[in-house]
């Protein structure tokens, strides 16, 4: 039998070499805490910038309702196919419609943005939010006021765009 | 044949060359050519009012651009809608009519199948010239029980004006105001209510005028769209039903010369109503004696029950004249087998009006294939007698076999019938329609039928014209048909087909708005 003497195949070094690095990382973080590259998450939380597409937010016109105007937009330009929405005639007819119910299945998504792009009037926007973990299947199905009115959001995100300013515009 | 010859003239539209009968507006030589011509305010159903000044053509030898709504086909003449000074015409023409169109996309119910939108894309794509505000209207104006207009929205082609002159003739429409104020409306608050009201809403080129009740219930891009004709009367206008998988939402009228035109009237809109599962009688309701918890078993409990009775007398079918002659070939053929009877009662409740008629659309006979049951009994031998004879012999029946009618409001005798089949021993009532009275009778077997477009079939109207309606997938899950009905009775085996109708979530987190 032919034995391959490559110094590759003495495992156990790699094993010692590999606890060189995890012990070296080890003591600086013992003595050096506030250099260490990980997090205790969930105590610790990381925050992307503002750029970063995350979790999924409805933003709110100037008086708290709703900016979206359920035009269907972004569910037909979703690929994942992951957004429902179900629209009504609203009692104020300069408003006209508004959807009655919006869903995101975010285990379908794949926080590719098309939603955003899609929206005519800056209703959806994929904010800097990340977390999503849950204990209940049930919970993974984002509905209208998780969207628009979660505690994270204080009272929920305002649009760039109005319909008044639009309308004193004269557009 | 000479004499046909010189009312021919040949032209040549955008290269290709083809023959018209003389006094042909351009437009429809273009559509004779099968080329492609823009257009708002023409509509080959209504008078020609020249307003767009959007189906601009150049003809050869003539210094100016013409419409080609209002120019007649000449002899020799060399018309083109593709040359630079078309496109640049159009191109201005598009950006007047947008000049003050709200940018309402989002919100209106036109969006997808707007001339605005398609013509943009292909012709517009301007830099906007206008630098004062848009002049604002009047948005949601409710002009009656079924119609929405948005004046803004609206770019004055008049179509829906001519429809309720030239076409229902009840002039509710007309345009208001000059100039860029002009706006559609009702004289005196009158309001647009009559029996074809909905035809503007077809015709509208734009999102002016949208239906209440189609409004925002979808976005036209995920309808697809089936041919049917309308079961609501013996004209049997040929019609569009639009569905997806999560149910049936419109009826259009299908341009039909030899029927309806571009017409249907607002009753047979409710069409789509009766296909979806809430109206439709979903499961077999069993009487006590039938012990069945499928069609099948129920359409089995029929079998037994035929077979165990001795007196062939003793059984009776009544029959509407709202199934297609497919429907009664295999229904009368296995029912004649299995009992050899020679008379089938007609439940026909329009004799009064059977020959009214509004000129138009509408007929007094509210079956649309009174002809096809005329003409399948008669090919079968059977006698087709008045269900008044029914009345004073129901309680001789044994077994009474009911196709019942499809649209129930239609039918005035209908508490008539219900008390007469009390009197009945057994009654199988087979209907794609639920009807409600017919719970509290113990003795009324409720057997589900396919819809209108899951059975398909032939129909035959009231002047002979047979009419094919195609067959799309069932809704609701192991209903038998007609041909697989007339298998149970012979004893053989049927296999169902499975259901294409998504099952609809359960709304619980709807959005109520609370105004500020």
């Amino acid at each position: 039998m032919k034995v391959n003497h490559n110094i590759k195949s003495y495992f156990l070094l790699s094993i010692f070499s590999g606890m060189k690095f995890t012990f070296i990382k080890m003591i600086k973080n013992l003595f050096n805490k506030k250099k260490m590259i990980t997090l205790n998450y969930p105590e610790e939380k990381y925050s992307y910038g503002p750029r970063f597409k995350g979790n999924h937010i409805l933003t709110v016109k100037k008086d708290g309702s709703l900016r979206c105007t359920a035009c269907m937009l972004c569910a037909t330009n979703c690929p994942a196919q992951c957004i429902r929405i179900t629209a009504d005639e609203h009692q104020d007819s300069s408003v006209e419609k508004y959807p009655i119910s919006y869903e995101i299945d975010i285990l379908r998504c794949v926080y590719c943005g098309f939603c955003e792009e899609a929206c005519p009037v800056d209703a959806i926007r994929m904010g800097p939010e990340w977390q999503t973990p849950d204990t209940n299947g049930s919970q993974f199905t984002y509905d209208i006021r998780y969207l628009a009115h979660r505690s994270q959001l204080k009272g929920g995100v305002e649009s760039s765009l109005d319909d008044h300013e639009r309308h004193n515009w004269g557009i | 044949m000479s004499d046909k010859k010189e009312n021919l003239v040949s032209c040549v539209v955008n290269g290709k060359s083809v023959t018209v009968s003389k006094n042909t507006s351009i437009i429809k030589a273009f559509k004779a050519a099968g080329e492609d011509i823009a257009h708002y305010c023409y509509h080959p159903g209504l008078s020609v009012a020249g307003c767009c000044r959007l189906c601009m053509v150049e003809i050869e030898g003539n210094p100016r651009t013409q419409i080609a709504c209002n120019t007649m086909v000449a002899e020799g003449m060399k018309i083109t809608n593709q040359s630079e000074k078309i496109k640049e015409d159009v191109q201005w023409g598009l950006d007047f009519h947008l000049l003050n169109h709200p940018l309402d996309c989002p919100i209106c119910d036109q969006a997808g199948e707007c001339g605005l939108q398609e013509q943009y894309m292909k012709f517009g794509q301007y830099e906007p010239e206008m630098n004062q505000n848009k002049v604002k209207k009047n948005k949601v104006v409710s002009l009656g029980e079924k119609i929405v207009l948005d004046t803004e929205r609206c770019i004055l082609c008049s179509r829906c004006v001519r429809f309720t002159d030239e076409v229902s003739k009840t002039h509710e429409l007309g345009i208001f105001n000059r100039g860029d104020r002009s706006e559609v409306g009702t004289f005196n608050g009158k309001e647009l209510n009559n029996d074809y009201a909905l035809n503007t809403v077809d015709i509208c080129p734009v999102g002016a005028l949208t239906s209440k009740d189609f409004r925002f219930k979808q976005r036209v891009w995920y309808l697809k769209r089936a041919e049917a004709i309308c079961t609501g009367c013996s004209t049997g206008c040929s019609i569009y039903l639009d569905y997806n998988d999560e149910g049936f939402f419109r009826v259009m009228p299908k341009p039909n010369e030899n029927n309806n035109s571009y017409w249907m009237c607002d009753e047979g809109r409710d069409l789509y109503q009766h296909l979806n599962p809430k109206k439709r009688l979903v499961q077999v309701c069993p009487s006590q004696s039938i012990n069945a918890s499928s069609s099948e078993e129920a359409v089995q409990g029929l079998k037994t029950t035929l077979e165990n009775i001795t007196d062939k007398t003793k059984v009776g079918v009544l029959v509407t004249g709202q199934y297609s002659v497919e429907d009664y070939q295999a229904f009368f053929s296995s029912i004649k087998e299995k009992t050899s009877i020679e008379k089938v009662y007609h439940w026909f409740d329009q004799k009064n009006s059977e020959n009214d008629f509004d000129d138009l659309l509408i007929r007094g006979d509210k079956n649309p294939n009174t002809k096809g049951l005329l003409s399948v009994t008669k090919d079968l031998s059977l006698n087709l007698v008045d269900s008044l004879e029914l009345k004073n012999t129901a309680s001789h029946l044994d077994v009474l076999i009911v196709l019942g009618p499809e649209y129930n409001k239609f039918f005035s005798t209908l508490d008539e019938k219900i008390a007469m089949f009390k009197k009945a021993g057994q009654v199988f009532y087979f209907s794609s329609v639920k009807l409600e009275a017919l719970d509290a009778l113990s003795n009324v077997t409720q057997i589900p039928l396919p819809s209108l477009v899951e059975r398909g079939g032939t129909y035959i109207n009231y002047k002979g014209l047979e009419q094919k309606v195609a067959i799309l997938p069932k809704v609701i899950s192991g209903i038998l048909n007609f041909s697989e009905i007339a298998k149970v009775l012979r004893g053989e085996k049927v296999q169902l087909e499975p259901v294409f109708l998504k099952t609809q979530k359960v709304k619980d987190n709807q959005f109520n708005f609370q105004k500020k």
